[in-house]
């Protein structure tokens, strides 16, 4: 049952992954990725971890995503010369990426085995994402990476800002 | 206890290559982008695997942070984009080759 579930929800993000990068419009893709953000979603809840999952959701599919495809659409673009896409599929680079793939995929499966930790079984399992352990975490021991988080993300919209303005 | 990590990796390992053809192979920059954030999800999946192994918190912090980092980078990568297609009417990663006009 679960490993039907992750089958079936890893399947759906692998699936939205292929076509972020095979499709041709670039707004088809920017709507594939949201796909992959909902299907990494539920892998979350999978997991354990809700309250991961409901960032990825508010975050990702909506904050971040709809950004992008704002972008797309102030940059108005024109689909030219991705033919030479398909043809570079069969370069000595994708050859090197591939053998690349299988050495990671080899890493993932030997670092496999690792034990549970700590205090096994359903319960301690079903606690581990709730929102108050993670915000335990966050403001007593990780309270000055929390601040400074915000610290850089003022300054990437300060940027941002500074970047695209008209002089 | 039926926790398929190994499977939940293979998974994360997988999305991670997709990404990364897609970074190396693809010319338009908003579909590289993309790309950078299907990586960064991938190793989200990663990280929250090994912390439910570990049965700590310090890696769904990880993650928090992984995504306030993607955010900016969005806010940056995006007003970048913005300007180069101010500058030279294509976001063709191929047509750029200065960093200062």
């Amino acid at each position: 049952m679960g490993l039907l579930a992750i089958i079936i929800c890893g399947g759906a993000a692998l699936a939205c992954a292929l076509l972020v990068i095979l499709s041709r419009n670039t707004v088809h893709s920017a709507l594939w990725m949201v796909g992959n953000c909902l299907a990494l979603a539920v892998l979350f809840l999978l997991l354990n971890s809700q309250f991961i999952a409901i960032l990825q959701v508010i975050v990702y599919a909506g904050a971040i995503m709809m950004f992008i495809i704002y972008a797309i659409m102030m940059l108005n673009l024109r689909e030219a010369g991705e033919d030479e896409f398909r043809k570079s599929l069969l370069s000595g680079r994708f050859i090197v990426l591939f053998l690349f793939m299988i050495c990671l995929l080899a890493l993932g499966l030997g670092l496999s085995p690792m034990a549970l930790k700590g205090e096994m079984g359903p319960h301690s399992l079903a606690k581990f994402g709730e929102v108050n352990l993670i915000a335990n975490y966050i403001f007593v021991q990780g309270i000055a990476a929390f601040e400074l988080v915000s610290v850089m993300l003022t300054a990437a919209v300060v940027g941002a800002v500074f970047l695209a303005r008209r002089d | 206890m039926n926790d398929y990590q190994s499977v939940y990796l293979a998974l994360s390992v997988i999305l991670f290559s997709i990404g990364a053809l897609g970074v190396i192979l693809r010319k338009d920059a908003i579909v590289v982008f993309l790309c950078i954030e299907i990586m960064l999800g991938a190793v989200n999946l990663a990280f929250v695997v090994f912390s439910r192994a570990n049965q700590s918190a310090e890696g769904l912090f990880m993650v928090m942070c992984i995504m306030a980092v993607a955010g900016a980078e969005a806010a940056i990568g995006l007003a970048i984009f913005v300007l180069l297609y101010r500058k030279t009417g294509t976001i063709n990663i191929d047509k750029f080759n200065l960093l200062k006009w």
